[in-house]
């Protein structure tokens, strides 16, 4: 019993490493300017990546780009998301198959195939190469995630405390502020970072649509096979907002 | 019939019983074989937990006959054993349908049915009542116990409720921090506890006290105590102290509470304090003085131990 | 309590007209797109060439069945692995299981980037094992796609299925156990059912997202036989007159691949439901 206890633990180990060990490896190549085989770590540290990918300016505007549809994707996603997951989550509907169906649906569907449908009224509509289009164009893919995710966050108790706190004289918005956004508060930070990470890791719809106006993935494809220390620079301040909204989510979703 | 109070091991000994966990030692046999080597499903011992653990995703009659589906019996057959089941426990009316829309107390005679029809050759009970809404409660408690007379099933079964466990228990034994203090049949254990733990658990009154020359010195009286002198407590049961004029002693009611069937009076004296529960009409006014009778055959004296 | 259907249907309108407006009008957008002649003509005309054109194409063939193979290795493995990962870290301290989700919050570009890092030739697995015995980096048989989707998206799969696997599965097999069944007889009543609706669920995502993603094997696949999502960035780079049409045709086939697949689980799931019942 404990011998075999000892056993799942190293194999416990073993997998939580091969998870999370490889990314070390962006570090160390971002930082590198040369690391040649065979050897295990860089030969020369520095920061030619960032320099060399960020030279022309281009990196740096898609990350703003990337880092402003990401927000306003996130922030656009709840409110559209949140009365429907009410209705969801509090089983309000005799029959919610077909409308979780509809709102699930853009999951299975290629974002690429997505973008490139778009494009053609995007080209009429005046808004290739722009940031509004990017922020349609993501929607599509974090409202799924969102009504999802906040839907389980909803349920008759929540309703109860409501109404035991409008019986008491709380008014609507300050029924919201102290009931409602307290008690849903986990469900709504992993939704958020669902649609945040939904937007942030977009790489087929952006290419599709903007092209012109490239967000940081569609800038970064290019160096894997030709740059590894300006592949490596990029993704690591590419999984930087990732990790941050993370850990963000993680500390709004703590109860207490 | 298990009893103790929480946290004294009750679930863990049912729980080493059926095999769900390990023993550091010590041994378990069931009609003379020795189980404790077997693994939980080949000990021919069925659980009813404290709560139902109904599988959702079966249906009533396939939750029922669970064991039958381990052992691969033919469907039809199963669900007609377990509709025979289901009748016996009074759930006969939700035979065709799912588990989740049962009540607590339907879902805890489902659990009944299901530990039934594994045929086990030893029933554990784990607090079966706990989940159940009070008012169902004595209905379900006489369920099992006829179910258990028509069977002749042998049970084991934990509560830590006294009054639960001297209604449900031909044998009784009291669990405290892992050891059985005593284990005998429900009436003796109220009446002649063998440890004064034992008594405090059932909710007796206790009498400390020097006995000299037969008699113990009591609120000013003294009550003739059997055997030899010497330092020696005193059980009474709190319905078998009389309260009432012409009493032994004169104690102060600090409290009275109605209690639905009888009234808690709570009796202080010079040294010590009693509990009494009586009927309404004989009830004191708290603060009032009363006479207070302590009848001889209904004390009982702890054996030193 | 009771709400009247309106306000639901009010409070539903925002969600759902969000996504039949975009995501209705892309697909409307693809679906026209694809029926475009090539070669413009009236407004209102409208043709096949494109769908002839990609399915005479011997190249976007060889993609569908790449794309398929690799798709249903990724899945599988990953489903396998998932519950065999699932089951050992239930017990596991909740830190070690937050490092092991670790590349769930990580972009697909960013896990294609260390994916390269590690497997091409020259690069860190090669040196730290000496060499490696079979090539990762555009293997002509999508072993590196299928590796890279596995290291991805079995931890998402895990942390469905590990919320599932919490102290009522403990109960519910505890009660299997006393009432007479055996390890196997566990397994298929009490955890396969718990896990099933999960595991479904999550591989439908996976399914869809690997079957139509370009990220992993534009960094790591074969340079031939693409992928269907490949395909269609390829022809939409190289035919600037017809790429368009054809792409959405492509991908089109793709959708309707995934939906299929998506619809064959949820009728699989009906299916065993009543088989239980």
């Amino acid at each position: 019993m404990r011998n075999s206890g000892r056993m799942s633990g190293a194999l416990r180990t073993t997998v939580v490493l091969a998870f999370s060990l490889p990314f070390l490896v962006l570090v160390l190549q971002a930082f590198a300017d040369s690391w040649t085989a065979p050897s295990l770590i860089p030969q020369e540290f520095g920061l030619r990546g960032f320099r060399d990918g960020f030279a022309g300016g281009g990196a740096g505007v898609a990350l703003t780009r990337s880092l402003l549809v990401a927000f306003v994707v996130t922030a656009v996603s709840l409110l559209l998301a949140w009365p429907a997951a009410r209705v969801i989550g509090e089983r309000r509907l005799r029959h919610p198959g077909p409308v979780v169906l509809l709102l699930a649906v853009p999951i299975l569907i290629s974002p690429f195939a997505i973008g490139t449908g778009m494009t053609g009224w995007f080209v009429r509509l005046g808004l290739t190469d722009s940031v509004a289009g990017l922020v349609l164009a993501h929607i599509v893919f974090s409202l799924p995630y969102a009504v999802l995710v906040l839907s389980t966050g909803f349920s008759r108790r929540l309703r109860l405390s409501e109404e035991m706190a409008s019986s008491m004289g709380i008014g609507p918005w300050r029924r919201l502020l102290m009931v409602t956004l307290p008690e849903t508060r986990p469900t709504l930070a992993l939704a958020a970072l669902m649609a945040f990470l939904v937007s942030w890791g977009q790489y087929g719809s952006s290419l599709a649509i903007s092209g012109g106006s490239p967000t940081l993935p569609v800038v970064l494809l290019p160096f894997i096979g030709s740059d590894f220390e300006v592949a490596a620079a990029l993704s690591l301040l590419f999984l930087v907002p990732a990790v941050l909204a993370l850990a963000a989510a993680n500390r709004a979703g703590r109860v207490r | 019939m298990i009893v103790g109070p929480s946290g004294a091991g009750k679930t863990t000994l049912l729980r080493s019983i059926a095999g769900l966990e390990d023993l550091d030692r010590g041994s378990i046999s069931l009609g003379g074989k020795r189980i404790d080597a077997l693994p939980a499903h080949r000990r021919g011992c069925a659980v009813v937990f404290q709560e139902p653990r109904l599988l959702d995703h079966l249906d009533l009659l396939d939750n029922v006959a669970i064991s039958l589906v381990a052992q691969r019996t033919p469907r039809k057959e199963r669900r007609s054993r377990a509709r025979e089941l289901i009748e016996e426990v009074g759930l006969g009316e939700f035979a065709g349908g799912g588990v989740k829309g049962l009540s607590g107390g339907e879902q805890q005679r489902a659990a009944l049915a299901r530990a039934l029809c594994a045929e086990p050759e030893l029933l554990l009970l784990d607090e079966p009542l706990s989940a159940v809404d009070p008012n169902r409660r004595s209905s379900l408690m006489d369920l099992i116990l006829q179910l258990q007379e028509d069977r002749g099933v042998t049970t084991v079964s934990v509560t830590h409720d006294r009054a639960e466990a001297a209604e449900m228990g031909q044998v009784i034994a009291l669990l405290i921090a892992g050891t059985i203090l005593q284990s005998d049949d429900p009436e003796s254990m109220f009446r002649r506890p063998q440890t004064e733990r034992t008594a405090r658990f059932f909710g007796l009154n206790l009498i400390h006290g020097m006995v000299k020359d037969g008699h113990l010195a009591f609120e000013g009286s003294e009550i003739a105590v059997e055997g030899p002198d010497g330092e020696v407590t005193l059980s009474i049961r709190p319905e078998a102290v009389v309260i009432g004029d012409g009493g032994q002693v004169e104690m102060t009611a600090i409290e009275a509470v109605y209690l639905g069937t009888h009234v808690r009076v709570i009796l202080k004296g010079e040294q010590s304090v009693l509990e009494a529960h009586v009927q309404a009409e004989v009830s004191p006014a708290v603060g009032s003085k009363v006479g207070v009778s302590l009848p001889e055959p209904q004390l009982w004296r702890i054996p030193a131990g | 309590m009771k709400q009247p259907a309106w306000r639901n249907a009010a409070m539903l309108a925002p969600a759902v007209t969000a996504t039949v407006l975009l995501f209705g009008g892309a697909l409307a957008g693809a679906v026209d797109q694809s029926f475009t002649p090539p070669l413009g003509g009236g407004l209102d005309s409208w043709s096949l060439d494109n769908w002839r054109s990609v399915f005479g194409d011997p190249v976007f063939g060889d993609a569908l069945v790449f794309t398929l193979l690799t798709t249903a290795m990724a899945t599988v493995l990953a489903a396998l692995l998932a519950l065999v990962i699932a089951s050992l870290m239930r017990r596991g301290s909740s830190a070690a299981r937050t490092a092991a989700a670790f590349p769930v919050p990580v972009p697909h570009m960013i896990v294609a980037v260390v994916a390269v890092l590690w497997l091409a030739p020259g690069g860190l697995a090669d040196r730290v094992l000496g060499s490696l015995p079979i090539n990762l980096v555009r293997d002509q048989a999508g072993l590196g796609i299928v590796l890279v989707y596995l290291f991805k998206e079995t931890p998402f799969l895990v942390l469905l299925l590990l919320a599932v696997m919490g102290r009522r599965l403990d109960e519910q097999n505890e009660m299997a156990a006393v009432h007479g069944m055996g390890r196997w007889a566990r397994l298929r009543w009490v955890i396969w059912p718990a896990v099933r609706v999960p595991l479904g669920i999550g591989s439908i995502i996976v399914t869809a997202f690997v079957f139509s993603a370009f990220e992993v094997p534009l960094a790591v696949g074969p340079n031939y036989p693409p992928t269907i999502g490949t395909y269609a960035l390829e022809v939409t780079q190289t035919d600037a007159i017809s790429g368009a049409g054809e792409a959405a045709a492509a991908l089109l086939v793709g959708a309707a691949a995934s939906i299929a697949f998506a619809v064959g689980i949820l009728a699989l799931a009906s299916r065993q439901r009543r088989s239980d019942a």
